[in-house]
């Protein structure tokens, strides 16, 4: 046993948290690092699935985990939030203000749904961006006989960016199983001047949609919405009225990051964006969705961030050399009609190629959860 | 002609789109009619894409400004 053995905390456990302290036990000696993990969540629910939950084509059942169960061997999970961050003294306090020293921090809390942010949100909106939330859509949806259909996002960023266009192309295809498309219109709003963050694959989702008779409203951001009358107002003076909202919530940095000056109001961490340092803390890390990076915020980039890290950490602790650098990488499958997918590979430099879909792909998104919970999240891919 | 001198200044240099846009909406929603907002940025989609959204909001463009290795959008808010 090392004299001098370091300690990891990493605060969150969601998909960053989990996937950081496994690939790091992997990498390292538990003689030489304790790994630490602080999260309050009895189970690890995996999002992407809710692009089709609410359609009843996938079985939920499938998407659910206990976290406690998802550490490898040699990792200590304290079913705690952190309530203070003390950067300068090493030290996190805990919930019941236990005080942990470090010798890394890192941090993966994620962020928030704010729907306070838009009044009225609770009562006007259906989502799918919860278990929960999933599955009071999927009744709503049952219910459903035809109308108008309002689907959008309340603001940018959210996590997982193509989500909303994933869910519509799924929702024509319920629609036509049902046998009621005909009787349903089905209207995009979109923030930008396009359909989708990065131009390139807006152009090919745009296409795919008009095909499919969506109508398309660029350039509408929410601003308020009205509960009673049913109607969705556009900060550039456009109103929608529906009968069915779908609508992203708004989203923020957890509020314990801005308390603890952390990140300004927005509550997202400005972090080195190769190295993933938080300022001039070389033992202080922030990764996943808790980051203000400008890339996708989704498990596939926590992925990515944390086989960076743990490798980093790892080989300080180790003693060997490290010279490599996380360059922005993301990889997502997205639905793009009823059977079928597209995979996009990205990086900060090079955007992402929207050339064509396969049901291969689709089959891929279809087993997606079966490879995060046996692999991705392991830490062994 | 002498250039405005803004309500509030954004600095989103090194901020990929759509972050330049979003930063200048939230100034949009914060201030009051007749503030100027300026936007610096690096990122050339918002070049496009920050006047395409100060028209389709009804609001006024007072122009775009090439500055030394970046530029600098301005908008007064009319409504």
């Amino acid at each position: 046993m090392s004299t001098n053995r370091k300690r990891a905390i990493i605060a969150g456990d969601g998909a960053a948290g989990t996937i950081l302290a496994n690939k790091l036990r992997f990498h390292s000696d538990p003689s030489e690092i304790e790994i630490v993990v602080f999260g309050k969540s009895e189970n690890h629910y995996f999002k992407p699935d809710g692009v089709q939950i609410p359609f009843g084509f996938k079985d939920y059942h499938n998407s659910v985990k206990p976290t406690q169960s998802l550490f490898n061997y040699g990792i200590e999970f304290i079913k705690s939030g952190i309530k203070e961050f003390d950067l300068d003294n090493s030290t996190v306090k805990c919930e019941n203000d236990n005080t942990f020293s470090y010798d890394y921090l890192i941090i993966a809390t994620g962020d928030r749904y704010s729907t306070e942010d838009l009044p009225g949100y609770e009562k006007a909106a259906s989502h799918f961006y919860s278990l929960e939330a999933s599955l009071d859509l999927k009744r709503k949806l049952s219910a459903f006989r035809g109308g108008k259909i309002v689907i959008g996002q309340a603001s940018i960023p959210i996590q997982c960016p193509p989500a909303p266009y994933e869910f519509t192309f799924q929702l024509i295809q319920y629609l036509k199983l049902r046998g009621i498309r005909d009787k349903t219109e089905i209207h995009y709003i979109y923030p930008l001047n396009r359909v989708f963050t990065i131009p390139n694959v807006s152009d090919f989702v745009e296409k795919l949609m008009e095909e499919q008779g969506v109508i398309i409203h660029k350039m509408f951001n929410v601003d308020s919405l009205d509960p009673e009358g049913k109607k969705v107002n556009s900060l550039e003076g456009e109103t929608l009225d529906y009968d069915l909202l779908i609508l992203v919530p708004p989203h923020s940095g957890q509020k314990v990051i801005t308390e603890s000056g952390l990140a300004g109001q927005s509550g997202y961490i400005a972090v080195d964006r190769h190295h993933l340092n938080y300022k001039d803390y070389d033992n202080v890390f922030a990764i996943g969705d808790a980051t203000d990076l400008p890339i996708s915020k989704a498990g596939a980039t926590a992925h990515f961030q944390s086989e960076y890290l743990a490798n980093r950490i790892a080989n300080e602790v180790n003693g060997n050399a490290f010279f490599d650098s996380y360059n922005g990488e993301v990889a997502c499958t997205t639905i793009t009609s009823g059977t079928q997918a597209i995979t996009l590979f990205f990086s900060y430099d090079k955007p992402p190629r929207a050339n064509f879909q396969s049901k291969s792909d689709y089959f891929l998104k279809w087993t997606s959860s079966d490879t995060y919970f046996s692999a991705m999240l392991r830490g062994i891919m | 002609m002498e250039e405005l001198k803004p309500t509030r200044v954004i600095d989103a240099r090194g901020s990929f789109c759509p972050g330049p846009l979003m930063e200048m909406i939230k100034a949009y929603k914060q201030g009051k009619v007749g503030d100027i907002i300026s936007v610096y940025s690096t990122d050339t989609g918002t070049k496009k894409d920050a006047p395409e959204w100060i028209k389709k909001s009804g609001n006024e463009l007072i122009g775009v400004y090439e500055r030394n290795g970046y530029f600098e959008i301005v908008m007064r808010k009319t409504k």
